[in-house]
């Protein structure tokens, strides 16, 4: 039974270290109704100023802030070109995820790999002398289970904060915004940064867990943030009291068990997206289903889905 | 949602009963291939024969689980995980975004890997620890001698590549420091995405190169009939880089033979499983033995006279 705890781990793991993105394309897309498409760039982004960092002989945790703060940038100009340029928001996060590909390849030289002497976030001193003779999965999952649940807390509470509240209302009303003669352009901004730093540090942490960084590891990604984001809100529409954070967190989790479960089955290797594609309809549609059972109106009007 | 988490988990135990069944002798391979293209495709069966070379049985010396991530660097994180939940003796992985996941989610149980299709396993950290293979380095100097031999005039090689492919900037970087040698000067541009390698084809045919050199480039190598399409109306000759390339139009290649190359790192893969050798102790490979593969067809739609020293040892890769 150790082949399947392994597996439930390693899986638990990636669902975790993705969630991280997830919280990013919550907040553009969901709360600010923003469909931003720098995580292409953003997250690759993470995962080259880490491998550089780390080749370079720095710690294993600074790298976590540099990411988060090389992500931060890579939103704050796509806030800039969308608010201040009034660029459309499509076409401005498409124009830094561009400028982001050869950045990326600029920073990292090409792709980079972190050889096994290097020690990661998992195997720094500091995890091993608390964790111990833990096996490395165990130690991956529950460093980055820590990351993760931090990072949630850190997120809940800042939407707590005058400012988290604005954020909220950018997306849900910005008239209200504007009446509390506060600019919704900064707020945008604000929320743009936040989301790439979390998809950067995202991007990081993978780099830490693969050992790698290589330029087209972004490719998809806004696609699969997107498909997190919806199917944790679909499959907790009928608990209110779930938080947004929360849903995103199970709905990366979700998506990586789904696609594990398409490898172990061994379904045939070309066709594991379409099977995939098909279990997520399965899921959105059960999750619909659901609904209409439970009877419930659907009070928000124009769902973003 | 406790229902969806009964059913995965039940799906995930019968799986794992079933994996368990297994004779304890029969040895377990997992074979993870970053996507369907000819050349890996020929590397995985190449690494089949390999084993078969080395007197192993399939299903009774040894099973294999084959997986491949559809060019999904995500997707081979999760097959190489999935191989080492479960255990398999030998991890063997095809091409480099497949064999960095193998080598990583190995770590913990120091599963060997063995890999093929990775053009310089010193600059991807494969050349030492529990992990061996070989590598598919092309053999440029061949190349240039090759393209010598069928125009002696030319000047000018172009060559497309793709700027992220590690595998490709390394050879031009090759192909510039040794192409003076043979009287070239080398017109090298690169793309970022498979859109653009039209558009640059179109402007180094603007620019009057006398002949197009083909990497192993994963992006140019997918359209490649494509480029052809539009080197023969201008009519510029490609050189390719292996067998398969030659089959679709180019008009030679001094390449190596990715079955082959399978078939070597099958071999070595025998020798970890017989406990032979260990992967830690050996050597990373590199063919050395390399074939000129020539298409008649488009040599002669090309008006190109294939000189008697090439014809000779060259093998035919038209369709006959």
């Amino acid at each position: 039974m150790n082949n399947l705890l392994d597996l439930l781990i390693s899986t638990l793991t990636q669902g975790l270290v993705y969630a991280l993105l997830s919280y990013g394309v919550y907040i553009t897309y969901k709360i600010l109704d923003f469909p931003d498409l720098t995580v292409d760039g953003s997250f690759p982004l993470g995962a080259a100023v880490t491998a550089v960092m780390m080749t370079s002989g720095f710690n294993a945790w600074l790298t976590l802030p540099a990411s988060l703060l090389a992500g931060a940038l890579a939103g704050l100009i796509t806030g800039i070109i969308h608010v201040r340029f009034k660029v459309r928001d499509l076409l401005a996060g498409i124009i830094t995820m561009t400028a982001l590909f050869s950045i990326n390849l600029q920073i990292a030289g090409s792709n980079l790999i972190v050889d096994r002497n290097t020690a990661t976030i998992f195997t720094s001193p500091v995890v091993e002398k608390i964790l111990g003779s833990t096996s490395l999965i165990t130690r991956k999952l529950v460093v980055s289970l820590i990351i993760v649940l931090l990072a949630k807390v850190v997120l809940d509470l800042y939407f707590k904060t005058k400012s988290g509240l604005l954020l909220r209302a950018v997306g849900d009303n910005s008239v209200l915004v504007t009446s509390l003669a506060k600019d919704k352009g900064t707020v945008k901004i604000i929320g743009l940064v936040i989301s790439n730093a979390l998809v950067a540090l995202s991007g990081s942490i993978v780099c830490h867990e693969q050992r790698a960084f290589s330029s087209t590891m972004g490719t998809g990604q806004v696609v699969f943030g997107l498909a997190t984001v919806i199917i944790g809100a679909t499959l907790f529409q009928k608990f209110d009291i779930i938080k947004g954070t929360t849903a995103a967190l199970i709905g990366s989790i979700a998506y990586k068990a789904v696609m594990q479960l398409a490898i172990s089955l061994g379904l045939p290797a070309n066709l594991l997206k379409l099977i995939t594609a098909v279990l997520f309809l399965a899921i959105l549609i059960f999750g619909n289903y659901q609904k209409k059972n439970a009877g419930r109106i659907i009070q928000k009007g124009s769902s973003h889905a | 949602m406790k229902k969806i988490l009964a059913v995965l988990t039940a799906a995930t135990l019968i799986l794992t009963a079933a994996g368990c069944a297994g004779q304890d002798k029969t040895k377990k391979i997992g074979i993870s291939q970053f996507g369907e293209h000819a050349s890996l495709d020929n590397c995985r069966e190449g690494f089949l024969q390999g084993l078969q070379d080395a007197g192993l049985k399939e299903n009774e010396d040894y099973t294999v689980s084959y997986q491949n991530a559809g060019f999904d660097t995500a997707i081979a994180t999760q097959i190489a995980q999935n191989f080492s939940a479960n255990n398999v003796d030998l991890m063997c992985a095809i091409a480099t975004p497949s064999a960095t996941a193998a080598y990583a989610a190995a770590e913990d149980k120091d599963i060997p890997v063995i890999f093929t299709a990775i053009t310089d396993p010193v600059e991807a950290k494969l050349d030492s620890g529990n992990v061996t293979g070989t590598s598919d380095k092309l053999p440029v100097e061949a190349q240039l001698e090759l393209i010598r031999t069928m125009q002696p005039d030319a000047e000018t090689i172009g060559i497309l590549y793709t700027t992220s492919e590690p595998n490709s900037v390394s050879a031009i970087a090759e192909y510039e420091q040794k192409a003076p040698d043979y009287g070239f000067t080398i017109e090298a541009l690169g793309v970022t995405s498979q859109s653009e390698v039209t558009l640059a084809l179109d402007s180094l045919i603007a620019k009057d190169v006398d002949c197009f050199s083909n990497l192993t480039d994963n992006n140019v190598v997918g359209v490649l009939s494509s480029v052809l399409e539009k080197t023969n109306e201008a009519n510029i000759p490609v050189y390719g880089s292996e067998v398969e390339q030659v089959k679709i139009g180019c008009v030679a290649a001094a390449g190596i033979d990715y079955f082959k190359l399978g078939q070597q790192t099958g071999q070595m893969a025998a020798k970890i499983l017989k406990g032979e050798a260990k992967a830690s102790d050996m050597d990373y490979e590199t063919i050395s033995e390399y074939s000129i593969y020539i298409n008649s067809d488009s040599a002669a739609e090309l008006g190109i006279d294939v000189p008697a020293a090439i014809a000779d040892k060259a093998i035919e890769a038209a369709d006959a």
